[in-house]
């Protein structure tokens, strides 16, 4: 079965440009959508693109760079973002912060370059920072759009985001109850990455009811499940993802917050998010919330499925495999670059490993 | 006339092979030939060879494996090498322990559970130091066979050092020891030294328990076992035809279904 039509990329860019909203270009992958929308723009998720060339945008980094860097760089100078008015970077890793500063100091592309420092270390002043730091956001902000939010403007915008977020974790919590496969699932998951809240609330709600189909179950952990045919690869191969930590999935699971205070509301439920590795979870707490994760959900294995050369990531892997295969949980972990189709050996990897969790 | 009841394919990057097994697992025919580059053809021509030499039972099922496993358009199932190399070293040696696997395009460790499935597995896929090819190509640089390196090793004699652990790189280390006059078994030795410090490296991620097995085309190299076994102070066993273990596995794997 698959799901009704959704509007595409550029179909929800038009219709955002078409309510009066500005398209802000953002890079993977915590930032506070309601503020963005409160001060009139659209989020739109830029992860590469996969098909973009390396080329261009190779020229300003080590060769080690990932690809989200390199091709979102060469996207930027070929002007795939021409109708960004802001592009967000945040510091969500040193490569991250390696491209907002090239950008805004070096290429000055026609968007307002701007920056997000995320705190790391799970520090007492956390959230005084990160408060202090989203108000510095919203003042830029505004300087662009030329004005602030009203109360009912930040109203409005809180409302929609936290009622797409909550249609998110829904769909995380019913996903035994919701008759699609891997692919589809994950195409809804990741529409949130361009449309409108409202949008996506009605993308989620036309994924048929029903039973999800069998598999052995996987944990799937990375940053981007691309190409989306990873998932065909792991259906073919008898396995089915019941449980994420993708960065592009469930670690953006935002916990509310009753905080009455716009900016310290999104503070509260960015710092919430689950275990991350580019948040500086410490490995042994991060274990165990998978392991919890895939007992609660039945996975057998986990997949760890990386962008190559990301840094945060491969801190985790050989201290994630000890503590999980500890745990009973065997790990694999496979590099892509997100240049086109998964070759024949990260394939046989991960059928090898389906096979041994059978 | 024994029935052949059970097909493994193993259609890999240099060799093509099939082993056919009666409904006991034991092996019937066995065929090896180059890969070619149409897989789906040379894959049917070698089934139709052992279908026409052979009685066939009926509902007899085929397992295809290795590198061109999605080509063998006469399989019922497709299994990877790592697990039909496991069952294949299992059903030959009769035991658990931990397999290297040496292929053309990539190695992998496998560490074999009680039951013949793996365990755990490691592959070396990202570069041609460490296969198999590693050694073909710098045989050929040397003027070698391939099939004479092992013997070369194993005798007693100087070694040179190998620094490189890049297959390109070491191709120009060997131009520059053969311009100093050092001696082609010397450079040998340093080369199947390099070879081997990267899979005993892959063994010991693999967290490798006794005894250890080799199987693929490389384990007929005498100097390859050899330099493994002392690395890691262990006896190397070798299964009679190491290089039908995967296509043994997989006719193994078709008669389970
Ligand atoms: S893939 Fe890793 S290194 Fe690259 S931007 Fe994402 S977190 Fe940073």
């Amino acid at each position: 079965m698959t799901v009704t039509h959704r509007p595409s990329r550029s179909e929800a860019i038009a219709r955002a440009e078409a309510r009066g909203q500005r398209i802000a270009a953002v890079l993977p992958y915590h930032y506070p959508r309601a503020l963005l929308r409160a001060h009139g723009f659209h989020p739109v998720e830029v992860w590469g693109p996969p098909g973009v060339p390396r080329d261009e945008g190779g020229r300003h980094f080590q060769a080690y760079t990932c690809d989200i860097v390199v091709r979102a760089t060469s996207f930027l100078l070929r002007g795939g973002l021409e109708r960004a008015g802001v592009l967000l970077v945040p510091h969500t890793c040193d490569a991250l912060q390696g491209m907002g500063s090239v950008a805004g100091d070096f290429l000055q592309p026609s968007q307002h370059v701007l920056t997000l420092y995320l705190p790391r270390a799970g520090r007492p002043t956390d959230r005084e920072y990160l408060v202090a730091e989203l108000r510095r956001l919203s003042d830029r902000l505004a300087g662009i759009a030329g004005g602030r939010p009203t109360d009912a403007g930040w109203a409005d915008a809180l409302a929609a985001e936290e009622a797409a977020d909550e249609t998110l974790a829904a769909l995380y919590r019913d996903r035994e109850a919701l008759a699609v496969g891997d692919r589809e699932f994950y195409e809804v998951v990741r529409s949130r990455e361009y449309l409108a809240a409202e949008e996506f609330v009605e993308a989620a709600a036309a994924v048929p009811r029903g039973t999800a189909p069998s598999g052995i179950g996987l944990l799937l952990s990375g940053i981007v499940p691309e190409p989306m045919s990873l998932f065909d690869h792991l259906a073919e191969a008898g396995a089915r993802v019941v449980a994420d930590d993708l960065a592009a999935g469930a670690r953006r699971l935002y916990p509310p917050s009753d905080a009455a205070d716009p900016i310290e509301r999104l503070a509260d439920r960015l710092l919430g998010s689950p275990p991350d590795p580019t948040r500086g979870t410490p490995i042994a707490a991060r274990a165990a919330a998978l392991a919890g994760r895939m007992a609660a959900a039945g996975a057998k294995g986990m997949l760890i499925y990386d962008v190559a050369f990301c840094e945060p990531e491969l801190f985790d892997v050989p201290l994630l495999r000890r503590h999980l295969g500890d745990a009973g949980y065997p790990v694999a972990h496979v590099e892509v670059e997100l240049g086109g189709e998964l070759g024949h050996r990260v394939i046989t990897r991960i059928e090898a490993f389906v096979e041994t969790l059978a | 006339m024994t029935a052949i009841a059970g097909i493994g394919i193993d259609a890999g990057s240099t060799t093509c092979k099939a082993v056919a097994v009666d409904p006991s697992g034991a092996v019937v025919a066995t065929a090896l030939e180059q890969a070619l580059p149409r897989i789906a053809d040379q894959t049917a021509a070698m089934l139709d060879g052992l279908r026409s030499a052979h009685d066939v039972a009926p509902g007899a099922r085929c397992v295809a494996t290795g590198y061109g496993r999605r080509l063998v358009e006469c399989a019922d199932r497709r299994v990877t090498e790592i697990t039909c190399h496991a069952r294949g070293v299992f059903d030959d040696l009769g035991r658990a322990g931990t397999l290297v696997d040496i292929g053309g395009q990539d190695s992998k460790v496998i560490r074999i559970g009680p039951d013949g499935r793996p365990a755990d597995f490691v592959m070396n896929d990202k570069c041609a130091a460490g296969t198999g090819r590693f050694l073909e190509y710098t045989a050929g640089r040397l003027g070698l066979d391939v099939a004479d390196l092992g013997g070369r090793v194993a005798a007693p004699g100087s070694e040179e050092q190998i620094t490189s652990t890049c297959t390109v790189f070491a191709e120009s280390e060997i131009i520059s020891l053969l311009a100093r006059g050092a001696e082609v078994d010397a450079i040998l030795k340093g080369l199947h030294r390099s070879l081997t410090v990267r899979l005993v490296a892959m063994v010991r991620t693999v967290g490798w328990e006794p005894p250890l097995m080799m199987s693929g085309g490389v384990a007929r190299n005498a100097g390859v076992r050899a330099m493994i076994g002392e690395a890691l102070d262990t006896e190397v066993i070798v299964p009679e035809h190491p290089q039908l273990t995967g296509a043994h596995g997989a006719a193994l794997l078709a008669l389970e279904g």
